[in-house]
């Protein structure tokens, strides 16, 4: 049974049925799917949900599909990580990290969205899917079409990078390179939307898609202990996840799954593309558009396109938008890996590094618990941090050059784990 | 001649943000329907959404001259969607 009330218009609240649209006809705002939370009410409960698949799907009840889910079976349901290491070196009481660096099969919160717009996708009959992406949007619509069957259509600027291409075409997707920037590959989208019998997950599937990144948030506050983090601190792009974290805070409380602590959610962003976060700093409801400089490329969207919902959640919530720069953004992804053996991309390491300057000027008090959201994985974009490191010593395969090499390392006070090899005692 | 209808997201910023851009436009392209669902305007910037209905020509011409006056045009349907 689903429990779908209709679409919703999140400006004027006019009411449609559930169909691939996505504004609204009245005020052009974009509709978002509503759920009949009444009939929920002692149906939904702690126990029906864990007594569900370890998957996002475990949630199905508060996701908008009508009948079994058809895609992303193994999706979700990512590692929650106390995080005491890098709280100590933070010294803040209790730091958790909800790494969708690991989630499956493509390594990034994407895996969520598509899973419940692909599912969709082939409830409404669509045969063919696609998207426009440059990055972990279009592999993970490449991976679930590849493995529910269905054509796929992947649209790229001319000159994205191979490794970024190799990434989606091992998947089998017919991948067109267009001459043009991320603008003129999205404005062609919804032209193909219109014309072709076609899903475009981010486009004409949007409501359906974001509702899939509400699991994000529910797994937090249910691997919590049915507990919200009283602070949860969360990379923004194109303004997708989080307000649906929040919305997946708000249905919880609404539905007395956890109690309202009056959860606050902060915006995280590079400094070289940071229209929200500026424009919560400023006062302003609206942002303005910015050319992206920054090496977080997958969260480096000048124009947002649910930015205005980003900042009226974290305005809403009390919480604070905050950006880093690029080697503040480095730094950060270095420390999270060698204190807690997470390898994040440069979005995760936004987000790092935004919390840790949240921390740092109060606006998160030390002793209240924090749970910072890693999307990715920093295995796909390897190339950011050539060049951070010395160089590894080189020796011939005997004992005496490997003792030679330590004694070396302790003389010249290497730092790290180096270091801490050549002080060791030696059994 | 064909008739049309666009559904478009305008931003004002900088200059144009404080002229009369829809006025003017509406002065060149009488023939022009413009219909304006939603609107709000900050200090720096101003967005609108527009229904415009017309011949094919002079929408497309209208929505040049606003282009040209530096008013950013984006199409309601998922034109402004960005993810990568």
């Amino acid at each position: 049974m689903s429990y779908v009330a209709c679409l919703r218009c999140k400006e004027c609240g006019a009411e449609y049925p559930i169909t691939p649209r996505t504004v609204c006809d009245h005020d052009f705002g974009p509709v978002e799917v509503a759920y009949d939370y009444a009939a929920m009410q002692g149906k939904v409960t702690r126990t029906s949900i864990e007594a569900g698949p370890r998957s996002l799907w475990r949630y199905k009840d508060l996701l908008p599909i009508e009948g079994e889910p058809k895609v992303g079976l193994h999706s979700g349901y990512t590692p929650l990580v106390k995080a005491d290491r890098l709280a100590r070196e933070l010294g803040v009481r209790e730091l958790y990290i909800k790494d969708d660096s690991t989630n499956y099969p493509t390594f990034s919160y994407k895996d969520r969205v598509v899973s419940v717009a692909l599912t969709k996708a082939m409830e409404f009959g669509f045969d063919t899917v696609g998207c426009a992406s440059t990055g972990n949007l279009a592999h993970s619509v490449a991976a679930h079409a590849a493995k529910a069957g269905l054509r796929t259509v992947v649209l790229v600027p001319e000159d994205l990078e191979e490794g970024k291409i190799v990434g989606s075409r091992v998947f089998g997707p017919l991948l067109v390179k267009i001459k043009g920037n991320y603008d003129d590959v999205n404005r062609l989208c919804s032209q193909i939307a219109d014309k072709y019998p076609w899903a475009i997950v981010n486009v004409n599937l949007r409501p359906f898609y974001t509702e899939g990144a509400k699991t994000h948030g529910f797994e937090i506050a249910e691997q919590m202990g049915w507990q919200l983090p009283k602070h949860t601190v969360v990379p923004v792009a194109g303004g997708t996840i989080l307000p649906k974290v929040w919305k997946a805070y708000r249905e919880l409380i609404e539905l007395g799954l956890v109690e309202d602590n009056g959860p606050r959610i902060h915006a995280a962003q590079a400094a070289g593309c940071n229209p929200v976060v500026k424009a919560i700093a400023e006062g302003e409801e609206i942002f303005q558009p910015q050319k992206p400089n920054t090496i977080a490329k997958s969260i480096a969207i000048g124009n947002p396109a649910d930015g205005y919902y980003v900042i009226k959640v974290v305005t809403e919530s009390g919480g604070a938008g905050e950006s880093a720069t690029d080697p503040e953004i480095l730094a950060a992804i270095g420390l999270l890996a060698r204190t807690e053996g997470i390898f994040t991309e440069p979005a995760g390491g936004t987000t790092l590094a935004c919390a840790i300057k949240l921390i740092q000027s109060g606006r998160i008090p030390r002793d209240e618990p924090v749970c910072v959201c890693i999307t990715g994985n920093g295995l796909k974009t390897i190339e950011v941090m050539t060049g951070q490191f010395e160089s590894s010593p080189v020796i011939a395969p005997r004992l005496g050059e490997f003792e030679q090499m330590l004694a070396k390392l302790d003389e010249n006070g290497a730092s790290g784990a180096h270091a801490r090899l050549a002080t060791s005692k030696v059994i | 001649m064909a008739k049309t209808t666009r559904k478009c997201w305008l931003t004002f910023e900088g200059v144009c943000k404080d002229q009369p851009c829809v006025w003017k436009m509406s002065r060149q392209f009488p023939q022009v329907q413009f219909d304006i669902r939603q609107a709000s305007v900050g200090q720096k910037i101003g967005i609108m959404a527009i229904q415009f209905d017309g011949e094919e020509a002079e929408v497309t011409a209208a929505v040049e001259f606003l282009k040209s006056m530096g008013v950013r045009i984006d199409p309601v349907e998922g034109g402004s969607l960005v993810e990568t």
